[in-house]
């Protein structure tokens, strides 16, 4: 059996991003493995522990995700196959790159992070999984395959969660609680280095441009007005005048 | 034409539902189209009668077989729908499940995609929609040409007004392999006594410094006294003192409340990420330089376990 991570390189949360000329410029941002997508990397691989076969990664990006796929490598997964673009993209566009990846690796399961976080998005998955015309199962927080054709898993939705039987192939986003992903060790990152990254042009894929265009990206300040009490000596005194606050000036409560 | 998805409860449509109205009309404004509006589920007349007084037409699909949602399913009828309604726009909340099968619904129709707007400006060619990306970081202004699908973000859109009696209309839905192909086995229901974390108008929200599962007691206590939710970060949903559908951050959910009220909570950039958008935010901290202070609109540096009785107190005070 064949299982696929789809995998982006995304800035760290705790990187500070910089604008310039109104659009986001990454170039001294710290990239890392998207964290929805490590538990995507972690699946699979012990999808493949468990049941044998090959854990593969799929990305999509431009020649900086590379490090990112060496992150993936390093934690145990197979090879990799990297369609490159240096533009913009978004989720759809990718989808539609990935989905002609995906058509000739002919894998079991697919999982992929259930939200981009540079996009903020939630599409990439179930936008893969309909240019292929194969089931998703989005936010999932437990997964058992059954054998090549089937999977269990259960998922979050809007207000609790379901227990779904699929029949495969399918896609399946994660969310947080279906796994813990391992680090790469020293001897997994020496190993990383020999393994193949097989590199696409997404020109040959036909993908010229994005369906969406960006027009500017700034970087979003709310003015908090910090106003912050003292508490530690007359607690009931500041919880009195923290609710006056809220009620007189605020008017929130 | 511009066709709005409205979500719903079972009964009547969800907040979500009237918000995405709200974004239809715009669209179809600049269009100069009527709305066409889509329910799916099973016995959902009331929801029906209550759906068509926002649209020109209201689709319904009511029928076994979409007793249970699957994004399969939810694709296969708004496709359906955006094909009779001849549609250039198709609406729908920001919502789990709503971002996952308009995605679908996107590739089928060769649509552009706008995620969880926050407001739009809609021409005769295209639609401008301002979004957040980098985590709520970032404020992205993006274009689509139509045929465009758009899903609003909640909270983010006014409350759509009821406006007459739409006509109504069955709507037949045809099914196949792929729609076979998921099977729901099982629904579990979440513990319901409070409005759901992304709906909620006041979140409050326990972090660590709550000290035990116990504590949260008296965080339930002032969600219920303020109508509020409550909600939770990583490091205690992972503790398993409250359960993942409480989380509120990266991976969790992305809160937008008039009122947030963080309890005992640091401040990870990654917390940050699910509510620093919260229109008014309140912290509670024993640590003066939690980072969560450098977010707060107004905050107390003290003991959770002193300061939060006294809030309750005052709360109940003032609402006598």
């Amino acid at each position: 059996m064949k299982f696929v991570a789809i995998i982006r390189q995304v800035p760290d949360g705790e990187a500070k991003l910089r604008e310039e000329g109104g659009r986001i410029d990454l170039s001294g941002a710290t990239m890392i493995l998207d964290q929805m997508d490590e538990y995507a990397v972690e699946e699979i691989i012990q999808l493949k522990e468990k049941h044998g076969g090959e854990a593969v990664i799929v990305a999509f990006g431009p020649e900086r995700t590379k490090e990112a796929i060496r992150t993936a490598l390093a934690m145990g997964a197979d090879r990799a196959v990297f369609v490159k673009y240096e533009g913009d993209a978004d989720p759809i566009t990718e989808a539609k790159a990935l989905a002609q990846v995906l058509k000739e690796e002919a894998p079991t399961v697919v999982f992929t992070g259930g939200q981009q976080a540079d996009w903020d998005s939630y599409a990439l998955g179930p936008a893969v999984a309909e240019a292929l015309g194969w089931p998703s199962v989005a936010w999932t927080t437990a997964f058992e395959l059954a054998d090549e054709t089937q999977a269990t898993a259960q998922h979050d939705l809007d207000e609790g969660a379901q227990r779904v039987q699929v029949k495969l192939p399918a896609v399946f986003t994660t969310q947080q609680g279906l796994n813990e992903p391992r680090y790469p060790t020293l001897p997994g990152i020496m190993k990383a280095k020999k393994k193949e990254i097989k590199e696409i042009p997404a020109e040959e894929l036909g993908i010229t441009g994005t369906r969406v265009e960006i027009l500017s990206q700034a970087i979003v300040k709310i003015e908090r007005k910090q106003k912050i009490l003292d508490g530690t000596k007359e607690p009931e005194k500041a919880a009195e005048e923290l609710v006056r606050l809220l009620h007189e000036e605020a008017k929130v409560i | 034409m511009v066709l709005v998805f409205i979500d719903h409860d079972g009964t009547k449509p969800k907040k979500g539902g009237l918000e995405a109205v709200t974004r239809a009309r715009e669209i179809a404004g600049a269009l100069n189209s009527p709305v066409f509006g889509l329910v799916v589920g099973h016995g959902i007349d009331g929801v029906a009668a209550e759906a068509r007084k926002y649209v020109d037409t209201l689709y319904v699909v009511d029928n076994p077989a979409f007793a249970e949602y699957t994004p399969e399913k939810w694709t296969a009828a708004a496709h359906a729908a955006a094909q009779k309604a001849g549609a250039k726009a198709v609406v729908a909340p920001a919502s789990r499940t709503g971002r996952t099968w308009t995605a679908r619904l996107a590739v089928r129709l060769d649509a552009g995609l706008l995620e969880d707007v926050l407001e739009i400006e809609p021409s005769a060619e295209a639609v401008v929609a301002k979004r957040y990306t980098f985590l709520n970081r970032v404020l992205e202004t993006q274009r689509a040409a139509y045929p465009v699908v758009v899903t609003s973000k909640p909270n983010a859109a006014p409350l759509a007004e009821p406006k007459g009696d739409g006509q109504v209309e069955a709507l037949a839905v045809s099914l196949g392999e792929l729609e076979a192909r998921v099977e729901v086995l099982e629904k579990i229901q979440e513990e319901k006594k409070r409005v759901s974390l992304t709906e909620a108008n006041v979140v409050v929200t326990g972090g660590r410094g709550m000290g035990s599962p116990e504590a949260f007691k008296l965080v339930e206590e002032l969600a219920d006294l303020l109508g509020g939710a409550v909600g939770a970060t990583r490091a205690v949903v992972d503790a398993g003192w409250r359960p993942y559908a409480e989380q509120v951050g990266q991976t969790g959910k992305t809160v937008q409340p008039a009122l947030y009220i963080a309890l005992g909570v640091s401040g990870a950039v990654q917390h940050q990420a699910g509510m620093n958008k919260s229109k008014v935010v309140v912290a509670v901290n024993k640590d003066p330089d939690a980072p969560i202070f450098k977010e707060t609109d107004y905050g107390i540096v003290g003991d959770v376990h002193q300061v939060l009785p006294a809030m309750i107190e005052a709360v109940k005070k003032l609402k006598d």
